[in-house]
């Protein structure tokens, strides 16, 4: 489980400080699929990059399975996201020079995990996401949607309890953005893995199970849907 | 760390422009360095080859007090019976030849050379018949003939022969002062011109036999040195020890080469420390090149950098993937550097750089008369290689920290 506590996060620009978080606090239960929605500059990317342990607190607290992620050194946040946490941007960010396999498997190099294991588990989740005969092809040889199935099977190849996604539909057109969020629903559904993902777009609120409105900073609502 | 060096072998096919042109700017600088060194040591060796050769001898015999007042050439401070000392180094199987050096002024007829003139010189009176055991110029006649033993002629140098338009049957006179300062006149024709490869001699080169020397100084069988050739690998300060104990003291010293050259050894030391800073300039515009290029590899690829960091890669790694990344393009160049440098060396080494006009018409030190070869140096390219690998890992690190100190969500936004 996810608790957010009176999160506050302020930036400067320049003189001006800007007050992105203003005291949020939220919980989330572990297989939500949960959107962050907002307009532009209401701190939904600052709240997704504090859970994500790659951005630090001002003041209040972010405990994630019990642990206090928000007070950890850099190294152990390091550690922690490997191990817990999954990504997905907006613009995929794929390492180029590296095959659809490679790029999902790339994750699992990094726990030292035995050969055989990674391979099976890679093939296996290209297949899940539609991806299957494609392993070799490389990011500049895959479409826009296809590169967003290989940056899911990134982020869910370790099994993390949390996948974050940045606005993962905004680079799509809006047949395929529905095509990926029908896909991070039922890897959501089979995996029973925490999505929690951030937009703008009406149609993509539609896909939440949970919409949490920010404004200014702030939470201005909570809805739990059907 | 397998997919580190897949990730590293990778992106260096994938930046063909940028790899090929930092492998270059590497391969450029290491084979300037190879090549430099190898024309400068060749150019050091063939010098103390020919100082040796044809000026100083491997070691020298000569009165304790002579070397003091070298510069004034005194006949006075002189071995006086040199031919015993000789026959005892002979007996060692030591070779040696004696010699009287003395000044003059060199008379220049009009019949002779179209005009009156004189210039000061310095004479070499030479034993033609060993001489040439411990000397080299057995094999620089380009006209005329060697010197008999006993007669009123000389040889000249060729840069010397033109400087004053002398030519083979020419006769000079040459005015000094014997040994007690009585003057002299001695008249002696060119019978020979000497190409020597040492500059040095070449200008000045005036050889003739010891015995009409020592007739017209009225040296009594003295001489003012003798000097001694001892094997290429002899160690020359024992040798000199081993000498000296023959000779048992009796007012006479041995100088090795090493002590009469010190003043041009002084300089190639000189040399040495001035051409040490031009490779390492080399080595420094080359380091910031490669530098600036990672910068620019590693800034365009700050978002990638974020990925990594956010997915859990940790900064080591990161660090790591990018140095061996600089390592691969360090290997490339040092690789193409070292090719060239080998292709170059062999060139300098058996063609050389002809620099005749430039040593013709002054003295920069070098005892090499025209042609300048190299020699080479496995421990030079060795280093050259190992430190272009070196310096590439190495100035990456700096752009690859300075990245890793953003904070992940702007490397994320970085465009």
């Amino acid at each position: 489980m996810i608790s957010i506590d009176q999160a506050v996060r302020n930036y400067q620009a320049g003189e001006t400080v800007v007050r992105a978080l203003r005291g949020v606090s939220l919980d989330i239960e572990q297989g939500e699929f949960i959107s962050i929605a907002g307009p532009s500059g209401s701190g939904k990317t600052t709240l997704l990059n504090l859970i994500g342990c790659i951005d630090a607190l001002d003041g209040g607290e972010i405990t994630i399975n019990g642990e206090a992620v928000s007070s950890m050194n850099k190294k152990s946040k390091t550690d922690f996201r490997r191990i817990n946490l999954g990504f997905i941007f907006q613009t995929y960010n794929l390492i180029p020079v590296l095959t659809a396999y490679e790029n999902v498997s790339f994750v699992l190099s990094l726990l030292d995990l035995p050969e055989q294991e990674v391979r099976e588990r890679t093939m296996g989740l290209l297949k899940e996401v539609g991806l299957e005969g494609m392993e070799h092809r490389r990011p500049s040889r895959l479409s826009g949607g296809q590169q967003q199935r290989v940056a899911i099977a990134r982020a869910l190849i370790k099994n993390p309890q949390v996948v974050l996604a940045d606005e993962p539909t905004a680079n799509l057109d809006s047949e395929t953005g529905e095509e990926i969020l029908k896909l991070m629903k039922e890897m959501n559904r089979r995996h029973h893995t925490t999505f929690i993902f951030s937009t703008h777009d009406k149609m993509v609120m539609e896909y939440a199970e949970r919409l949490v409105m920010l404004h200014d900073g702030q939470i201005i609502s909570d809805e739990r849907r059907q | 760390m397998k997919f580190l060096i897949s990730l590293a072998f990778k992106n260096l096919t994938r930046y063909k422009r940028r790899t090929i042109i930092t492998a270059l700017a590497i391969a450029i600088g290491i084979a300037m360095y190879i090549f430099i060194d190898a024309m400068l040591m060749g150019a050091e060796y063939e010098s103390v080859r020919n100082l040796k050769w044809y000026e100083t001898a491997s070691a020298r015999i000569l009165d304790d007090e002579y070397w003091e007042e070298r510069y004034q050439y005194p006949l006075d401070l002189n071995i006086s019976d040199p031919d015993p000392i000789l026959e005892r180094l002979e007996a060692e199987g030591i070779t040696a030849s004696k010699r009287i050096v003395f000044t003059g002024d060199m008379i220049l007829s009009r019949a002779e050379f179209g005009e009156d003139g004189n210039i000061p010189v310095r004479v070499t009176a030479i034993d033609p018949s060993r001489d040439f055991d411990v000397f080299h110029f057995g094999d620089t006649l380009i006209e005329g003939r060697f010197l008999e033993e006993d007669e009123e002629a000389i040889l000249i140098g060729s840069w010397f022969a033109e400087d004053i338009g002398a030519s083979v049957g020419n006769w000079v006179t040459i005015i000094t002062r014997g040994n007690g300062g009585f003057y002299e006149a001695i008249d002696l024709q060119i019978v020979g011109i000497l190409n020597c490869p040492n500059p040095n001699v070449n200008r000045t080169l005036i050889m003739m036999p010891i015995k009409t020397a020592d007739y017209y100084l009225a040296m009594d069988g003295a001489a003012t040195e003798i000097n001694i050739r001892l094997p290429d690998q002899a160690e020359v300060e024992q040798e000199i020890a081993t000498i000296q104990g023959l000779l048992n003291g009796n007012g006479i010293t041995v100088m090795s080469w090493e002590t009469m050259a010190k003043d041009y050894l002084a300089i190639a030391e000189a040399k040495r420390g001035g051409t040490g800073m031009i490779l390492f300039l080399i080595f420094i515009i080359a380091a910031v090149g490669i530098s600036n290029t990672m910068l620019m590899a590693i800034f365009e690829r700050i978002r990638e950098l974020g990925m990594m960091r956010s997915l859990g890669m940790s900064d080591m790694k990161i660090r790591i993937a990018f140095m061996l990344e600089a390592a691969g393009i360090g290997l490339i160049g040092s690789t193409i550097g070292v090719i060239i440098g080998v292709i170059a060396n062999y060139w300098i080494i058996n063609v050389g750089i002809d620099f005749g006009f430039l040593m013709r018409e002054m003295d920069i030190g070098y005892r090499i008369q025209s042609i300048f070869r190299g020699t080479w140096n496995p421990g030079t390219i060795a280093v050259a290689f190992f430190a272009g690998i070196l310096i590439s890992t190495v100035v990456a690190y700096l752009p690859t920290n300075r990245a890793l100190k953003m904070d992940i969500p702007s490397c994320l936004r970085h465009q």
